[in-house]
C-alpha cells in the first residue's frame, strides 16, 4: 500500500473515530463524555475533507465541512449546558447515575 | 363517463364526510341531511355503473418509479362490490338518522362512515394491487375507529384494537403477496398478475396463494382469525349493517374469488379454501346457537355465512360465491338494522331480557322474518336460490365430505334462526316499559332492504352476465334467471337441503322432547360457549406478548454507555451487509 496523503488521512479517521467510540463506551463522566463525541465528530469532518479531496470536489465539502464545525459547535454547547444543569440538579456528572430511561 | 362515474362513487362521500366533519356537531340537523345526500348520491352513480362495465382500466395515473400505475378497473367484480358498498351504505345512513339521534359527536360517526364507503367502492375498483393494498387498510382503519366510537367503554375500545391488528394480519398478507408477485412480473396490475400467473415458479404461487388466503380469512373473519367479528359488535348497530355484515367483511371472499383463476391450480389451495370455509360455517353456527347476545348471534350467523361463500370459491363456483356474497349482504343489512331497532327501542341486546316483543312492533317482526327466511334458505327469499347454487356447485366439484358437513350447517343456520325469532318476537312478554316500533327513517332503509331480500334473486341472469362479459380469465357460464331457477327447483340435492333445514326447524319445536340427548350436547354446548378455545390461543398470545416485552426490558439499562454499545453493534452490522453486498 503506498502511502498516499489520501490514505493518511483515512488512517486518521479511523483512528480519531477508534478513540472517539472506546471513550463514548468506556467513559463516565460526563464532561469527558462529551469529548469523546467530538472527537468522532472531527473523525467525519476529516473523512469529509478526505472524500472531497479523493473525488476532486474540495470545494463542495469545504464549504460543508464549514457548516459541519457550525452544528458540532452547537452539539457541544448544548452538551456542556446539560453537564452544568445536571451537575446542579443531581450534584454528580457521573453517567451511571443518570439512568432515570431504564425500563 | 364510466370515469366520471367511477370518480363520483369514491369523492363523493369523501367529499361529504369532510364537509359533514368541517361543519361541526353544533348543527346536527344539517350533518343526518348532508349525510344521506352524499350517501344516497354515491349510491346513485354506483348504480349508473352497470352500464359501463368493461375489463380495461377507466383511470390510469402514472405514479412513477415503484409505484407503477394506480388503475381503476370497472370490472364486473368491481362494480358489484362498489354497487353493494354504496348502496347499502346509503340505507345504513339514513337508518342512522334515528338511530343515532341526539348522539354527540356526530361529525365524526359519519365522516367515518361516508370515509369507509368511498374507500370500500374503490377497494372493488382498483386495478392494481398496490392501490388495492391502499383502499383495504383504509377500510380495516374506518372499521376499528367505528368499533370504538364509544371511545369511553372499555370494551369497545378493546374490540376496536382487536379487529384492527387481527386485521392488519391478513393485510401483511397481502401485501407480501403483491410484492412478490411484482417482483417476478415487474408490474402491479392485477390484469397482467392474472394473465402471467402459470409464468411464475411454482413455489412463488404458492407463497402468495397462501399469503392471499391469509389475508382473506382475517378480513372475512375466517377460522381460527374470526374472533375479531363477534367482539366487533360494540360498533353502533348501522355500522355492523353496513361493514361488518355487508360489505368490509365480503373483501376477503371477494379477493378469493378475484384471484381464482391463478390460484386454482396451486396444490392444497382449494382444499385449504374448503376446509377453512367448511370450519367457519360449522364452529360459528354452533356458537351462534348458544349465544344468547341478539348481535353476537348474528354476527356468528355473518362468520357461517362467509364460510359458505369461501368454500363455494374454494369448489370453483365464483358465481356461485358472488351471488351468494349479494344476497348476503341485502338480508344480513336487513337483519341487523332491525335488530337494531329492537336494541334501540328495547336498551339491551340480551336476547333473555327481550321476548314477545311481536305484538308491539309488528313491522320490525315482519322485515326480521323476512330476513330471517333468506337466513335460513327457505323458497321465496335470496337466501334460498344462492345457498342452493352454493351446495349444488359443492356437491358436483367438492368433497364430498366438505358437502356434508355444509348440509348439517345448512340445519343448524335454521335452528338458530328459529331460536332468535322465537326468543325476541314470541314467547312471554319480559320488557315491562312500553316499546314502540320502528321510526320512519328506519323504516325506509328496512323496507327496501325487505324488498331487496324477497327480489334480488332474479338478478341471477343479468348479474352472471355482466360478470362473464368482464371477466376474462374467469370459467363463467352465464344462465338465464329461469333457467337457473328451474335447475335449483328441480334437482333432488335441493330437496336434501330443505329437509335438513326441516329438521333444524323441527328440532326448535322438538326441544323439550330432545331433552334425553343433552348429555351429548352439553359438553359441546360448554365448548362453545368458550369460542372452541380460539379466545384461548388470543389469550396465550398476548401472554406470550407481554412476557417477552417484560423479559426485554432489561436491555433498556437507561446507561449511556449500553446504548452506545447497541449502535456501535447495530452500525456494524448493517456496514457488513452492505460490504458483503458490495462484494458480489
Amino acid at each position: 500500500m503506498d502511502l498516499s496523503i489520501i490514505n493518511i488521512s483515512l488512517i486518521g479517521v479511523i483512528c480519531l473515530l477508534a478513540v472517539g467510540l472506546y471513550g463514548l463506551l468506556i467513559l463516565r463522566n460526563l464532561i469527558k463524555v462529551v469529548i469523546a463525541l467530538q472527537i468522532i465528530v472531527k473523525a467525519a469532518l476529516l473523512g469529509l475533507i478526505t472524500a472531497g479531496a479523493a473525488r476532486d470536489q474540495i470545494n463542495l465539502t469545504q464549504s460543508l465541512a464549514v457548516t459541519v464545525i457550525v452544528a458540532d459547535t452547537v452539539v457541544a454547547v448544548i452538551g456542556m449546558a446539560f453537564a452544568v444543569q445536571v451537575r446542579r440538579r443531581l450534584g454528580t456528572l457521573d453517567i451511571r447515575d443518570l439512568s432515570s430511561l431504564r425500563g | 363517463m364510466s370515469t366520471t362515474m367511477i370518480l363520483l362513487t369514491i369523492c363523493l362521500p369523501w367529499i361529504g364526510g369532510l364537509f359533514i366533519w368541517i361543519i361541526g356537531d353544533r348543527h346536527p340537523r344539517t350533518q343526518h341531511a348532508l349525510a344521506a345526500c352524499f350517501a344516497v348520491a354515491a349510491g346513485l352513480s354506483s348504480l349508473a355503473l352497470l352500464p359501463f362495465t368493461s375489463d380495461s382500466a377507466a383511470i390510469t395515473i402514472e405514479m412513477g418509479s415503484v409505484f407503477g400505475r394506480f388503475t381503476f378497473v370497472p370490472d364486473g367484480l368491481g362494480v358489484f362490490l362498489a354497487i353493494i358498498a354504496a348502496v347499502v351504505g346509503s340505507l345504513a345512513v339514513i337508518f342512522s338518522i334515528d338511530y343515532m339521534h341526539g348522539e354527540e359527536q356526530l361529525g365524526r360517526y359519519y365522516s367515518l362512515v361516508l370515509f369507509f364507503i368511498g374507500a370500500m367502492a374503490g377497494l372493488g375498483l382498483s386495478g392494481s394491487f398496490l392501490l388495492m393494498f391502499l383502499f383495504w387498510e383504509i377500510t380495516a382503519f374506518c372499521s376499528y375507529a367505528l368499533i370504538s366510537f364509544h371511545n369511553d367503554d372499555p370494551k369497545a375500545v378493546a374490540g376496536g384494537i382487536k379487529a384492527l391488528i387481527m386485521t392488519q394480519l391478513g393485510g401483511i398478507g397481502l401485501l407480501v403477496g403483491a410484492l412478490i408477485a411484482h417482483d417476478y412480473l415487474n408490474s402491479y396490475q392485477i390484469h397482467d398478475f392474472l394473465a402471467n400467473a402459470s409464468a411464475l415458479p411454482p413455489n412463488t404461487l404458492t407463497f402468495i396463494a397462501f399469503g392471499f388466503l391469509l389475508a382473506a380469512a382475517a378480513k372475512s373473519a375466517q377460522v381460527p382469525l374470526h374472533t375479531w367479528l363477534p367482539d366487533a359488535m360494540e360498533a353502533p348497530t348501522p355500522v355492523t349493517a353496513l361493514i361488518h355484515a355487508a360489505t368490509m367483511v365480503n373483501a376477503g371472499v371477494y379477493l378469493l374469488a378475484r384471484f381464482y383463476p391463478a390460484f386454482e391450480s396451486v396444490p392444497g389451495w382449494s382444499v385449504s379454501v374448503i376446509t377453512v370455509g367448511l370450519l367457519s360455517a360449522i364452529l360459528a353456527a354452533m356458537m351462534a346457537i348458544v349465544s344468547t347476545d341478539l348481535k353476537r348471534a348474528l354476527a356468528y350467523s355473518t362468520v357461517s355465512q362467509l364460510g359458505y361463500m369461501v368454500f363455494a370459491v374454494g369448489t370453483g363456483g365464483v358465481f356461485a360465491s358472488q351471488y351468494h356474497l349479494l344476497s348476503h349482504s341485502i338480508f344480513k343489512a336487513l337483519l341487523f338494522l332491525s335488530a337494531g331497532t329492537v336494541i334501540h327501542v328495547v336498551g339491551t341486546r340480551d336476547m333473555r331480557l327481550m321476548g314477545g316483543l311481536g305484538k308491539q312492533m309488528p313491522i320490525t317482526r315482519l322485515v326480521f322474518i323476512i330476513g330471517s327466511l333468506a337466513l335460513a334458505g327457505i323458497p321465496i327469499a335470496n337466501g334460498f336460490f344462492s345457498k342452493e347454487l352454493v351446495l349444488e356447485t359443492g356437491l358436483e366439484y367438492g368433497p364430498v365430505w366438505a358437502y356434508a358437513g355444509m348440509l348439517i350447517g345448512t340445519g343448524l343456520t335454521a335452528l338458530y334462526t328459529l331460536r332468535m325469532i322465537a326468543m325476541v318476537f314470541y314467547g312471554e312478554t319480559r320488557v315491562t316499559e312500553k316499546v314502540h316500533d320502528a321510526p320512519p327513517a328506519m323504516r325506509i332503509s328496512l323496507g327496501i332492504l325487505a324488498f331487496g331480500t324477497l327480489t334480488s334473486w332474479l338478478l341471477a341472469g343479468p348479474f352472471g352476465h355482466m360478470l362473464e362479459a368482464s371477466l376474462p380469465f374467469h370459467d363463467l357460464h352465464f344462465r338465464e334467471t329461469s333457467e337457473l331457477v328451474i335447475e335449483i327447483l328441480s334437482t333432488p340435492a335441493t330437496w336434501i337441503v330443505l329437509l335438513v333445514v326441516a329438521l333444524g326447524l323441527g328440532s326448535w319445536f322438538l326441544r323439550k322432547t330432545l331433552r334425553s340427548l343433552e348429555v351429548f350436547w352439553e359438553p359441546l354446548k360448554t365448548f362453545a360457549l368458550k369460542g372452541w378455545g380460539f379466545e384461548w390461543i388470543n389469550l396465550q398470545v398476548i401472554h406470550l406478548t407481554r412476557n417477552l416485552s417484560s423479559t426485554l426490558r432489561i436491555t433498556q439499562t437507561g446507561q449511556l454507555n449500553w446504548n452506545i454499545l447497541g449502535i456501535i453493534g447495530g452500525l456494524s452490522i448493517l456496514l457488513t451487509f452492505l460490504a458483503w453486498g458490495g462484494m458480489r
